[in-house]
């Protein structure tokens, strides 16, 4: 349900303790001789099975789900010429022995073979015997995450935590509750890292204390972005690869809640656009002001030459009525392209934008644009309507192959709704998601509707038919990191895969726990997880102390 | 005759010098407590332990640990699970405070009367409970009903283990070991147990020494009190500095104890029950002190003067003040105490609810025995109950009407309320999930809200998510039976399809049970809308009542809560279409008394619609007839007073109801 930090180790000493007792009165356990072998693979949480692992990867705990009937479990785990076992439903092989059997693992054929024995009525069965495959290619030791429940309007408890992926420690980056109390409260978003550096990373603190906080090699500031020609404060940030620039979407956003629908929630933009924020000057200088486009998720290119992010158009369909009421009639029909500007390193300048994918001529809608650090692949979630996917489970992973992407023009398309097709040719009984998909491929039957550019492809060996967004590359390329409703459909989780450098992804895995049962008795989402190449080392309450302090206001300058 | 005097008053003064028989009156204290508690507030222990979540996980621990004070909470709403028995809570409870007053006894070396003075600490303890009222919807420490206890507790046993100490120890040894073990409790204590350790600490500052000890250098007092002052100050700034990251720094000093704030107010009145414990401490302390230094001297001293006043000579003095000070105390209790009909009727209207029990909902909308009006919840709860027996429209009107706000110093919310159980039935399952996750990032994950999120997610047919609720509940003491029962319904998902479900009931072979069923399938029924987006801005029954009365649907149950909501409504051209469709979507049912009554009112009102051919119950007209009769007679009255002299004749019409009853303030 709730967050562990290893701050608090001053209480591990109890746990220790009791674990110390329970593991003294325990015997090592062994491998039945006698058993009868299962055709199907053990029903663990969380489902490793055959997932591919980096070499600097925490141990992976898992829980054998059996039936009440099951009263014993042993798990062998075989690397080259050794063998492990760990007795018991919840399967922790520890630090220690993770460490021999990824180093025997990848003396020999980098596999783990897990062979999960049940004990059921006196007599023992082997179930399929599964394997993890250790990677030679290392992971970012760090990630940084929000932990939010997924809540509409509250945001209590709400924390910035970073965990340790080479073993279990999670702490603090910041939380609100040191800010806040019942009268004024706070909330904290859109932490982002320069080229996973957690020397130099930034977030945002809203409503009480409000700003934008940068810390930047040892030098903490808050900075009020807003400015009197701009819509907002920064929201979705990017970092320029190298330099103290970053460039934010500005953002008017509302939520309305499904009355029906088990996505429950809709977050909306009414505007928004693009600034760009340079830290060594103090200035804030709009990029887009388009009021007919909202434009957002910007993210540089690893060389810098690019702003990638998405824009949808939005022609107002009846000027009397309030923006927002307007939006949420027709929230189904506001849907993203994909564009990027060139940007001049020289004069700070941003070029004509490129529409780079016309998502919207699929009847899709294109967010989170991210870049693999060789500038290859361009990763993004597409859903079917909207800028905030971690909402619709329509929401799936795309991959853009650069080298072959190019500008394109925009192909004009009719408004797509599934009442625009006759009901008979929709199975009554579908889904939602379902029905859409069902649509589209008619549609693109009939030509109403452009095929997938070759450049891209879904990454089906990452997605599933929940949620998958909020992605992020690793520093050399050959990890991903993303969030997933799939485990309940309610929390995100983040799921971690391997690339092998030309487009192809491994089965992907859950973020290890200690306690592998832990995220189904954690009550609150993983939000936005980024790699880091370190943790971060200012404390949460030397943020709160800079918090507490008045806001240097950014100055506003126009090109 | 004198001897006999001097022998009677000798008898008379051991008694009352001796400890025994005043903790006659302690235990009587308690049992009276006890009995009240389980005689009189069952339904508020029974929602608390609803409002109170424990699990035995090591993630529980760690997140109730992330405050100072965590331990106490742990335990304090472990304890608290078991008011879903309220006679084995209360009994624990009461158990808990005659071991404080058997501790304090041995600690301070009570005597006679001042024995039963210990009796004020639980007296303020039992004020903390019976004061909370609302408080039980809107209290963010977990474990608020059972932390003043064991916080006072660990305080009595540090102070316990410092006298076991004090007794075994030499001297000297002692006299270090007792600022040793101040240091330790603050140090150790404060993340555990919060402002209770503090308040600890400053208890074995003021400890009196055992009379052996006496006399105490006034040097090594003050060494005493001053360490206690650095660490009362000091500890809480280190650990918020070095530790709790998650602590506004305002607060530490007040780790583990209610805030009693809610939004911008700060309700002091509800902390007089602990500043009542801080004052039981106060007047115990100098007695102890008085006692023991009493006890070492002569009487031609000045302690020994003091000792006069517990010598037989002044012998009913201490019972005097004793008395005082307890009736002073049980006054107190019984200010503190909270008391209101219509909090006592929504706590139980919503158990009831809860059980499917709606005849009982009724009887206790009915209940007759106060004239204080009912709230907006009680009356939503009461048209549930209506609905739900299909008496709606020939009975909603026979209950007082009335919108009195609930009875607290802020305003309550009926989302916090019992709005989550009152959207849950009527099918508007994402708006329940939404106020159960708002509640719980907001005041704590409670019993109640998961048992609601795994419903709705059953409904919903999200099963995973139905499934990390109910594992969750099964961790629990006394909800994993009925996590167990519901879990069972993961088996069934065409259960939670309507069209198969009424298929396989009519076919004899009904998917879920007779109770499941009867909770289940009316919401199904009124599930039957399409998705939108929308809000309530925190306002359930209106925004019940809008989208019901604007909805449109064809399922029987669903079109008649359309009705019944234009109805409410009191508006004519939303209730024409209703309830034409109602007419024709039960041709064979005799139309309900009170939507005859709207159709010929709305019909002579506004002669839009032609009413000749319809086949009113001579009563409806007859009624009407009387009223508008009765109107013209009563002409020069204001509609105050109309309302009054109307009531016992129309009170239960749609008539009164249109013309009378106004201005009936949601919240």
């Amino acid at each position: 349900m709730f967050p562990h930090y290893h701050h608090i180790k001053y209480f591990s000493f109890v746990a220790m303790l009791s674990q110390l007792f329970f593991l003294s009165s325990c015997t090592s356990p062994s491998v039945p001789e006698h058993f009868t072998e299962s055709q199907d693979f053990p029903s663990i949480y969380p489902d490793y099975i055959g997932v591919t692992v980096p070499v600097n990867i925490a141990p992976l705990h898992f829980h054998i789900d059996a039936d009440a009937s099951a009263t014993d479990f042993v798990t062998r785990f075989t690397a080259g010429d050794q063998q492990w076992t760990v007795g018991g439903e919840d399967v922790r092989p520890g630090l220690k022995k993770w460490q021999q059997m990824k180093a025997a693992a990848l003396t020999a054929e980098g596999n783990i073979s897990v062979e999960v024995f049940i004990k059921s009525q006196d007599a023992w069965q082997r179930q399929k015997p599964f394997d993890i495959t250790v990677s030679k290619d290392s992971i970012d030791p760090y990630i940084s995450y929000r932990l939010i429940s997924p809540s509409y309007v509250t945001y209590e408890d709400l924390t910035i935590n970073q965990r340790c992926l080479e073993n279990f420690d999670e702490s603090l980056i910041y939380g609100n509750m040191i800010n806040s109390d019942e009268e004024n409260g706070q909330c904290i978003n859109c932490h982002h890292s320069q080229w996973y550096n957690p020397q130099r990373i930034q977030f945002h603190v809203r409503q009480y204390l409000g700003g934008t906080i940068i810390a930047f090699d040892g030098k903490l500031q808050k900075i009020n972005l807003k400015t009197d020609s701009t819509l907002s404060a920064g929201v979705y940030p990017t970092w320029y690869p190298t330099k103290p620039w970053i460039v934010y979407s500005t953002n008017s956003t509302g939520q309305s809640f499904h009355t029906r629908d088990v996505q429950k929630i809709e977050v909306q933009d009414t505007k928004s656009n693009l600034i760009f924020y340079n830290l060594e000057t103090n200035e804030v200088t709009p990029i887009t002001r388009d009021t007919t486009r909202f434009d957002c998720f910007p993210f540089w290119s690893p060389d810098g030459k690019y702003i990638y992010y998405v824009s949808a158009q939005w022609q107002r369909r009846d000027s009397t009525e309030q923006m927002d009421f307007e939006l949420i009639k027709h929230y189904k029909e506001v849907q993203y392209n994909l564009y990027r500007m060139p940007f001049d390193e020289q004069t700070l300048t941003f070029g004509p934008r490129e529409l780079i994918y016309d998502a919207v001529a699929r009847n899709r809608s294109v967010t989170l644009p991210r870049i693999s650090p060789d500038g290859r692949w361009l990763m993004f979630t597409e859903g079917q309507f909207g800028v905030f996917h971690i909402w619709h489970n329509t929401a799936d992973l795309f991959l853009m192959d650069l080298t072959q992407a190019a500008p394109v023009e925009p192909t004009p398309v009719a408004i797509f709704s599934p009442n625009s097709l006759p009901a008979s040719v929709l199975p009554p009984m579908a889904n939602n998601v379902q029905r859409e998909n069902i649509a589209d491929s008619l549609r693109e039957a009939q030509g109403l509707r452009t095929p997938l550019p070759a450049a891209i492809r879904p990454i089906s060996e990452l997605n599933s038919p929940d949620v998958e967004s909020w992605h992020c590359w690793s520093s050399n390329g050959h990890w991903v990191i993303f969030s997933s409703r799939r485990t309940d459909g309610n929390f995100t989780r983040p799921f971690i895969a391997h690339h092998d450098g030309n487009g192809h992804f491994t089965r992907p895995f859950e973020l290890p726990q200690d306690n592998p049962q832990y995220h189904r008795q954690f009550l609150r989402s993983y939000n936005i997880p980024e790699f880091l190449s370190g943790p971060v080392t200012i404390r949460p309450q030397d943020f709160a102390a800079l918090i507490k302090k008045e806001a240097t206001p950014a100055q506003l300058k126009m090109k | 005759m004198k001897e006999h005097k001097t022998e009677k008053s000798s008898r008379l003064s051991s008694f009352i010098e001796g400890r025994w028989g005043w903790f006659i009156v302690i235990i009587g204290l308690l049992a009276v407590a006890g009995i009240k508690l389980v005689t009189e507030e069952s339904e508020f222990l029974l929602r608390s332990q609803e409002m109170n979540l424990w699990l035995p996980t090591g993630l529980y621990w760690k997140t109730l640990m992330q405050y100072p004070g965590g331990a106490v909470s742990w335990l304090a709403t472990y304890l608290t699970q078991y008011f879903y028995h309220p006679w084995m809570g209360v009994s624990i409870l009461c158990g808990l405070w005659l071991i404080i007053c058997l501790l304090i006894t041995w600690i301070y070396q009570l005597k006679g009367p001042w024995v039963a003075l210990t009796a004020l600490v639980p007296l303020a303890l039992l004020a903390c409970i019976v004061q909370t009222g609302y408080w039980i919807f809107y209290q963010k420490l977990p474990g608020h009903l059972f932390v003043p206890t064991i916080g006072v507790l660990f305080a009595v046993l540090c102070m316990a283990i410092q006298h076991i100490l004090d007794l075994s120890l030499p001297s000297k040894v002692a006299r270090w070991i007792r600022l040793v073990w101040m240091t330790f409790v603050c140090i150790i204590g404060y993340p555990f147990f919060g402002a209770w350790a503090l308040g600890a600490t400053g208890l074995l500052a003021a400890l009196p020494p055992t009379p052996s000890r006496l006399p105490l250098s006034s040097m090594r007092l003050w060494i005493r009190l001053i360490l206690a002052i650095l660490l009362i100050a000091a500890i809480p700034q280190i650990y918020y500095q070095r530790l709790f990251e998650m602590t506004f720094r305002d607060f530490v000093y007040v780790a583990a104890l209610p805030s009693m704030r809610y939004s911008q107010d700060s309700f002091e009145q509800y902390r007089l029950p602990y500043y009542a414990i801080i004052a039981a401490f106060l007047i115990l302390i100098p007695i102890a002190w008085c006692s023991a230094v009493a006890s070492r001297q002569p009487a031609s001293s000045t302690a020994g003067r003091v000792r006069g006043v517990f010598a037989t000579k002044h012998f009913w003095l201490a019972p005097i003040i004793t008395l005082i000070l307890l009736c002073a105390a049980v006054f107190g209790v019984s200010k503190a105490w909270y008391h209101d009909v219509n909090f006592q009727k929504e706590l139980a209207m919503n158990r009831a609810v809860e059980d499917l029990d709606w005849e009982r909902v009724l009887t206790i909308a009915r209940d007759g025995s106060t004239t204080v009006r009912p709230t907006r919840q009680m009356v939503m709860y009461k048209n549930l109950a209506l609905f739900r027996l299909g008496r709606a429209g020939n009975e909603m009107f026979d209950y007082p009407e009335g919108s009195t706000p609930q009875n607290a110093p802020w305003k309550v919310r009926i989302t916090q309320v019992g709005g989550k159980l009152i959207y849950y039935h009527y099918g508007k399952e994402n708006f329940c999930y939404r106020w159960c996750m708002e509640d719980g990032v907001e005041f704590g994950w409670k019993a109640e809200t998961l048992k609601f999120m795994a419903r709705t997610s059953l409904l919903n047919r999200e099963w995973t998510a139905a499934r990390k609720y109910l594992d969750l509940l099964k961790k629990t003491t006394f909800h994993r039976e009925w996590a167990e029962r519901y879990e069972k319904l993961l088996s069934t998902p065409d259960a939670f399809d309507l069209q198969k479900a009424e298929a396989a009931a009519k076919a004899g072979k009904p998917l879920l049970d007779e109770q499941m069923t009867r909770e289940f399938l009316p919401i199904m029924h009124m599930m039957t809308y399409p998705d939108r987006l929308d809000g309530d801005n925190t306002l359930v029954e209106m925004y019940l009542l809008q989208t019901f009365a604007h909805g449109n649907g064809d399922d029987p149950l669903f079109q008649e809560m359309t009705l019944i909501c234009a109805l409410i409504m009191k508006d004519i051209d939303i209730f024409w279409p209703r309830f034409m469709k109602y007419a024709s979507m039960n041709p064979n049912v005799h139309m309900p008394r009170h939507y005859q009554e709207a159709a010929y009112l709305y019909g002579h009102l506004e002669n839009k619609v032609d009413i000749s051919h319809m086949p009113f119950d001579k009563s409806t007209k007859e009624t009407y007839d009387r009223f508008m009769k009765f109107n013209e007679q009563c002409g020069a009255m204001t509609e105050e007073q109309k309302a009054v002299a109307f009531y016992p004749q129309f009170g239960n019409t749609f008539y009164y109801f249109y013309f009378l009853v106004r201005n009936q303030k949601t919240n």
